[in-house]
């Protein structure tokens, strides 16, 4: 158990950074390219500036993950012992393909100004930014194999792969690997704009500078344009697969009990199970709602959380947990799109201009107030994968208590996880207030281009 | 039971060997500037060596990963139960590394470079002490039962623990010196070639202790300075080390050639760590665990040798370019292009 808190925390504070390095690595990207291409220097000053913050979510990011990579050895021995023969070498594949591709090119990237051509330097930022992402392909497909483990045959209670193919593309990993890929970009793009919206609602700095800022905004907007409405759809065809896959994950990501026999299922908006489980207490539903959702008809079937045996499913208050944060990260997905929507509207009749803009108190308001939606919707979404698959570690075949490390001494794991914590508390604030300092300090628009 | 295929267990022993080395020859560099940030002197020389490590220390650091990741793909029985076994030498290298990185990025922002640079520096020596500590505790033995770490969590504490992990410290201090040296002016100051004397004589004493007292503790190692081929093998690298150690010595002494001082600091360590490899080969945890009850199926490491063994060579192609970009001397130029 403390080692399912040691490594959920470590994991949850991890996630935050990559999340964000990938995000600002597409941004990075997309605006080197487009310094190269049309040759107007804002691109490139928009690059420089956003840089800074990537260097430190990158520390951050490798700093905090460095640990999950061990502490499937040193805390989930037998796990690793048994399944290393797939999951060992898809972190391996991790590591040599995607992580060490991102942290070598970073060099280039950061420090490589006037020491490498153009092109050269154009080519550092696409392999960071590749190896962002094919690190989260990789942990996506290790992650969406333990969800649906296929490919493996059970010998002896060790994986043996019979085939890799069918094993790394699961039916999970493509799926899940863009609904991740998706909420990076996302989130950090809403993060950057509200950055941006803080920016121009506190109207002290420059023209020049909340010009930039304001440039940003919608570069950023222009993104999300394209993002929001996919990653929703994205949010649907996950749900289908969990349906197919994982029929206890999602009764329990929806508190759907009984199994309807005739008629279709609801879509509980609220609800609260009955002391023990078995069914609810407490609830306020849309009829046929959950039907339509899964099966596509007013009454299709949809398996309930009574077909499965108490001890192969999530416990009550786990099947809690997931439900309430499943409905977060549905809600904050909805909200985000209406504000991509809304920002498309004002940018459409002419309102994205920087004078006047400081006056959309409320508007501007609104992009602050979600910076950290993004991040907690991230969350609550790990948190119904992860928490759902309980109480299985690979699912179906390895339960969680079966993979944990023998001989562990409780007070030392106590001692490390309070530690990491301290450690990443400490850091996160300082984060916050380094990019503070960065963003208010502003872009450096003099300099010479090299 | 699986079975397992020698040769390709063996092969991927070598490959995890050749990250492992190239891991500490790199970053020991690094971790060794790192402590000698500790030792008193203005914030410019912090500051000097800290630009020095700059660019490269972050994928020095990948070999680690890298060499983690194989060895987890190829050898998961190993990867658990060393990893189960050494768990608080790993956590302390661990934290010395997140301190590490972290101080890193935030000594660039920060107005309080001091405190940050200490923060480095500590962190740098918690790193090289977790390293000695897991060096030493994987030499010392790991109890295994039924395919399980059996022992303690402190079970690692042992004498010659201690032995390796001064000097593995102080091997990192001789290494970072002669990096500082071929690469600033630190060529200029005498002491700093009085320092890599000490740290060198340091060394060589805590790993003689180490070497004399691990035939006592596992008749393994006994069997390798007694038994042919391997006798004459690690007596030959003996030689080796203490002609290269006696030219790296006189050199430093008479300062001559100070800009290869590195490159010989570099060749003992590859002769210490080749001799090592002799001596523990095929034990990947002895007296218990060789690499062939380790081993994942012959499939999973043919399916690896052919994913990510030509990657390597790529990957030492891209690193090499890096190295090369920033080959320049660093202490003489401003920071252009990180704070910009």
């Amino acid at each position: 158990m403390l080692s399912r808190v040691q490594f959920g925390d470590t994991a949850a504070f991890h996630i935050l950074w990559p999340l964000m390095s990938i995000g600002f690595a597409f941004y990075m990207l997309a605006m080197e390219s487009a310094w190269l291409y049309t040759k107007k220097e804002h691109y490139y000053r928009q690059l420089r500036f956003w840089t800074k913050i990537f260097v430190l979510t990158f520390a951050m990011g490798t700093a905090s993950g460095i640990p999950l990579q061990f502490e499937f050895g040193t805390n989930w021995a037998r796990f690793s012992a048994a399944s290393g023969d797939f999951f060992g070498n898809i972190l391996g594949f991790e590591s040599t393909v995607a992580f060490a591709l991102e942290a070598a090119f970073l060099a280039v990237l950061v420090f490589g100004w006037r020491r490498v051509p153009r092109a050269a330097h154009l080519f550092a930022n696409a392999m960071v930014f590749v190896g962002a992402t094919l690190s989260a392909f990789w942990i996506m497909a290790a992650n969406s194999w333990m969800q649906i483990p296929t490919g493996i045959v059970m010998e002896g209670g060790k994986v043996v792969v019979t085939d890799y193919a069918a094993a790394i593309l699961n039916p999970g990993t493509i799926v899940s690997f863009l609904h991740m890929w998706v909420a990076c970009v996302e989130t950090t793009l809403f993060m950057m704009t509200g950055i941006c919206a803080w920016v121009l609602l506190r109207n002290t700095a420059a023209f020049d500078v909340r010009q930039f800022f304001l440039d940003a905004f919608k570069y950023s907007l222009a993104l999300l344009f394209v993002l929001a409405p996919f990653q929703i759809v994205l949010g649907d065809i996950s749900g289908q697969i969990i349906a197919k896959y994982q029929p206890a994950k999602l009764a329990a990501a929806e508190l759907h009990w009984d199994t309807n026999t005739e008629g279709g299922a609801p879509w509980q908006i609220v609800a609260w199970p009955k002391e023990g489980g078995g069914g609810n207490s407490l609830s306020l539903a849309i009829p046929n709602g959950l039907s339509l959702l899964v099966a596509r008809t007013p009454d299709g079937t949809v398996a309930g959380l009574n077909d499965f045996a108490p001890e192969d499913r999530p416990s009550v208050a786990n099947d809690i947990f997931v439900f309430y944060s499943f409905r977060v990260m549905v809600a904050i997905g909805f909200w985000l799109f209406f504000l991509m929507a809304l920002g498309a509207w004002y940018w459409r009749r002419g309102r994205l201009v920087v004078e006047g803009i400081a006056q959309r108190r409320t508007f501007l308001k609104l992009w602050i107030f979600s910076i950290p939606l993004g991040f907690i919707a991230t969350e609550a979404g790990w948190m119904v994968r992860e928490i759902g698959r309980q109480p299985w570690v690979i699912y179906h075949l390895m339960r969680t208590s079966e993979g944990v490390s023998p001989n562990l001494n409780a007070a030392v794991v106590a001692t490390t996880t309070v530690i990491f914590t301290t450690l990443y508390i400490v850091f996160g604030v300082l984060f916050i207030y380094f990019t503070y300092r960065i963003i208010v300090k502003g872009p450096d628009l003099t300099s010479p281009v090299p | 039971m699986t079975i397992t295929d020698p040769t390709l267990a063996t092969i991927w022993f070598g490959i995890i060997c050749f990250e492992v080395a190239l891991y500490v020859l790199l970053d020991g560099a690094d971790l060794g500037i790192g402590m000698l940030t500790l030792f008193p002197q203005k914030e410019e020389g912090r500051s000097l060596m800290m630009k020095t490590v700059g660019p490269i220390w972050d994928a020095n650091e990948t070999w680690l990963v890298i060499a983690a990741g194989t060895l987890f793909g190829a050898f998961p029985l190993a990867y658990a139960i060393i990893l189960n076994a050494l768990y608080i030498p790993v956590m302390i290298i661990l934290f010395g590394l997140i301190l590490r990185a972290i101080a890193f990025e935030f000594h660039e922002y920060s107005q309080h470079k001091h405190l940050w640079s200490a923060v480095f520096g500590w962190g740098s020596l918690l790193a090289v002490v977790g390293q000695g500590c897991a060096a030493g505790g994987l030499l010392s033995g790991i109890l295994v039962e039924n395919g399980q770490f059996a022992g303690d969590p402190f079970d690692w504490i042992t004498p010659i623990t201690i032995f390796i992990a001064v000097g593995i410290v102080f091997s990192y201090v001789v290494v970072g010196y002669a990096y500082l040296i071929k690469k600033t002016d630190y060529q200029l100051h005498k002491e700093s070639f009085m320092r890599v004397l000490q740290a060198g004589a340091a060394t060589f004493v805590a790993f003689l202790a180490a070497t004399i007292f691990l035939p006592e503790k596992h008749y393994v190692f006994f069997e390798r300075w007694t038994v042919e081929p391997t006798r004459s093998m690690l007596f030959a690298i003996a030689a080796l080390i203490a002609v290269v150690g006696m030219l790296l010595a006189l050199r430093t002494y008479h300062r001559v050639h100070p800009q290869g001082l590195h490159a010989l600091s570099l060749a003992v360590f590859v002769l210490g760590f080749l001799g090592l490899v002799i001596g523990v080969y095929p034990y990947l945890a002895p007296p218990s665990l060789t690499i062939f009850d380790a081993a994942a199926s012959p499939t999973t490491l043919r399916f690896m040798l052919w994913g990510i063994g030509p990657l390597i060579p790529i990957i030492c192609a891209y690193n090499w370019y890096i190295y090369r970009v920033f080959k320049r001397d660093l202490s003489g130029e401003h920071s252009e292009g990180y704070r910009a």
